[in-house]
């Protein structure tokens, strides 16, 4: 009898184990990539192209006492534009938290900024312990539904970084709370953002990461509408290539430029997906220097590719704006955003302060210009660029770049590591410094 | 408190139970420990966090085979009944090693193939766990099959925050113990063949 009620059991085993397998194999089912949302100009919205040349600076942020970095900006479905950037008292320090700021379309100015997402509360939401946060990424998605994506650490350095996201109904004025991405196996570590996703036409959202632990190299991480992940495509591999920007060019392809992390004296490097991002060629050198420092790239609107970047072998001295062609074959420049004043990364202290204080002045609005508001200024990059010796050095770095969908660019980049700068500008001033 | 938070829990309390040097006292005892191990994972320090949180935060949420195979040991610790036999926890470990060497060095970048993408849409690894699942009922070997199992009905149930299949099959933790047991079984083997006459 015992044996029989054994032989039962064991069916009885082997048939749940049947039907468990059987209905989850009937309700899995291979992930389907929609087509790219490849961003048009409006018909009905301004054309920007078509205006005379224009350019105007700003500075995003408000305030010189933090040390600011990788900045992200995106527009609001009210015509206005919102930045994010990390900001403490240095990278990595547990002080940082991620601020952000508004841009008022009618009054043309930035906002005060103001704290979007502390370290503390990440940590009280999540239920984890969170030793430092770091590289925002805001986008407005075809639905409006503006996405804030964030890098986290609770172990370690940047290879221990997870990914967090927050989204907003309302234009950013309340959001939801943040929710940790599950992007690795390996106790979920070394997945990190740095530049704006793209949407598909079904509004899933194709969102650019890395990995920086025992390799280095970007992946494409596919997230469903309502941001849970649904695949994720190696775009490249080795231990070399971070920090991708990807740019649809058609409904089914793309390039993605890569931040070079190898060897000195790189180049910037490019990988091509014709499979809406499933697969991706393997990554080559294209032509303009990368100095293992952030790019940025958008469509300009007739497939062609409008590149920020640092265009040096070594330092972040310089950053310019380049055309490129879709096949990343032909690159011309097209300006110089910012550059130090000599061509050199490091100049004389008097020299630094000079130029920086004029600079600041020809940007900031009044009343930013009063004199103890630049010494305060002068300050502050004293304490964070002039370590070495009487010498000071020059950052204009981390760019982000993105069309507006009134066809008009915006440009974020760290000024020096104590500001934001935002330019605008139309396609007139680029073809006519092109 | 989310799932994934109750998991994390409880991995604490087991984990320091089966650390502690308990097995010369009185069953009460022990049961009193782990309830009190249980109570101490919960309950939250200074920062608002608790040691389960904590442990929570450097491993992310282990996977629910480790968890069940982790309450298991709890229980056989506590009433001295269901001893996986040696054959049985061999098998175990090999299959679970198997599986973090497939993962977790592609994974991390040292190959350009992606296992982890299997874990997305899971047809082929669904189909890989079913084989395994075959064998173990073959071999009668009740927690693997359980271990399995419960994993495959947790994702279908989306227990856990990830959205992958791995996640609740295998961890690195897992994958450390069961390569640790089997260079230990080997290493035993060999000793005990060499003392043989």
């Amino acid at each position: 009898m015992f044996r029989s009620i054994r032989q039962c059991a064991r069916i009885a085993q082997l048939c749940v184990v049947c039907t468990l397998f059987g209905i989850c194999l009937w309700q899995a089912r291979e992930a389907r990539v929609a087509p790219f949302s490849v961003a048009a100009v409006p018909s009905g919205a301004p054309t920007a192209a078509a205006d005379a040349p224009r350019i105007e600076s700003y500075f995003a942020s408000s305030t010189f006492h933090r040390h600011v970095h990788s900045a992200s900006i995106s527009p609001l479905s009210d015509g206005g534009l919102i930045a994010a950037w990390f900001a403490g008292s240095r990278e990595g320090a547990h002080d940082v938290n991620i601020h952000a700021a508004r841009f008022d379309a009618e009054n043309r100015s930035w906002g005060d900024e103001f704290r979007l997402i502390s370290r503390e509360a990440t940590e009280r939401m999540l239920q984890r312990n969170i030793r430092k946060l770091g590289n925002p990424v805001i986008a407005l998605a075809p639905d409006d539904r503006l996405w804030l994506f964030y890098v986290s650490v609770s172990l370690g350095g940047w290879a221990g970084s997870a990914i967090n996201t927050m989204y907003s109904d309302d234009d950013g004025a309340t959001w939801s709370q943040p929710r940790r991405l599950i992007t690795s196996p390996f106790f979920n570590i070394s997945t990190l953002v740095r530049n704006p996703p793209v949407f598909h036409s079904d509004g899933s959202i194709g969102l650019p990461i890395y990995h920086e632990f025992l390799g280095k190299f970007a992946e494409y991480l596919y997230l469903g509408p309502d941001g849970e992940i649904v695949d994720k495509f190696r775009i490249s591999s080795g231990d070399h290539s971070l920090q991708p920007a990807i740019v649809p060019l058609s409904d089914d392809s793309a390039v993605a430029l890569l931040r070079n992390a190898g060897m000195a004296h790189g180049k910037v490097l490019a990988s091509f997906t014709r499979d809406r991002g499933q697969s991706w060629s393997e990554h080559v050198a294209v032509d303009p220097w990368n100095p293992n420092s952030a790019v940025a790239a958008v469509n300009e609107g007739d497939g062609d590719i409008l590149v920020a970047l640092n265009d040096l072998q070594d330092g972040r001295f310089r950053l310019s704006l380049y055309h490129a062609d879709q096949d990343l074959q032909h690159w011309r420049p097209v300006a110089v955003m910012d550059e130090s004043p000599t061509g050199e990364e490091r100049v004389a202290e008097d020299v630094y302060m000079q130029t920086l204080s004029a600079r600041y002045q020809d940007v900031a609005p009044e009343p930013r210009e009063t004199p103890s508001h630049l010494e305060q200024l002068r300050s502050e990059l004293r304490r964070r660029a002039c370590h070495q010796g009487p010498q000071c050095e020059f950052k204009y770095e981390y760019p982000t770049l993105i069309r507006a969908p009134n066809g008009f660019f915006h440009l974020v980049y760290s000024w020096n590591n104590t500001l934001i700068k935002h330019v605008v500008f139309n396609r007139a001033w680029v073809e006519q410094g092109a | 408190m989310s799932n994934g938070e109750v998991f994390g829990h409880l991995t604490f309390a087991a984990l320091i139970f089966l650390l502690l040097p308990l097995a010369r006292i009185a069953r009460p005892l022990r049961v009193a420990a782990f309830a009190s191990l249980l109570g101490l994972a919960f309950l939250p320090m200074v920062s608002g966090l608790s040691p389960g949180d904590y442990v929570r935060s450097y491993t992310d949420d282990l996977a629910i085979t480790t968890l069940v195979w982790l309450l298991w040991t709890v229980f056989v610790r506590l009433t001295g009944v269901g001893r996986v036999a040696p054959r049985h926890h061999f098998q175990l470990a090999t299959c679970f090693a198997l599986l973090a060497l497939v993962l977790y060095p592609a994974t991390l970048g040292l190959a350009s193939l992606d296992p982890y993408r299997l874990g997305f849409s899971p047809l082929s690894l669904l189909v890989a766990m079913w084989l395994l699942c075959l064998w173990l009922w073959w071999q009668r070997n009740h927690l693997g099959l359980a271990l399995i199992v419960i994993a495959t009905l947790a994702w279908w149930l989306d227990v856990k925050d990830s959205d992958n299949y791995w996640d609740y099959l295998v961890d690195p933790a897992l994958g450390v113990y069961a390569l640790g047991y089997l260079l230990y079984a080997c290493l035993r083997r060999r000793s005990g063949a060499r003392a043989t006459p």
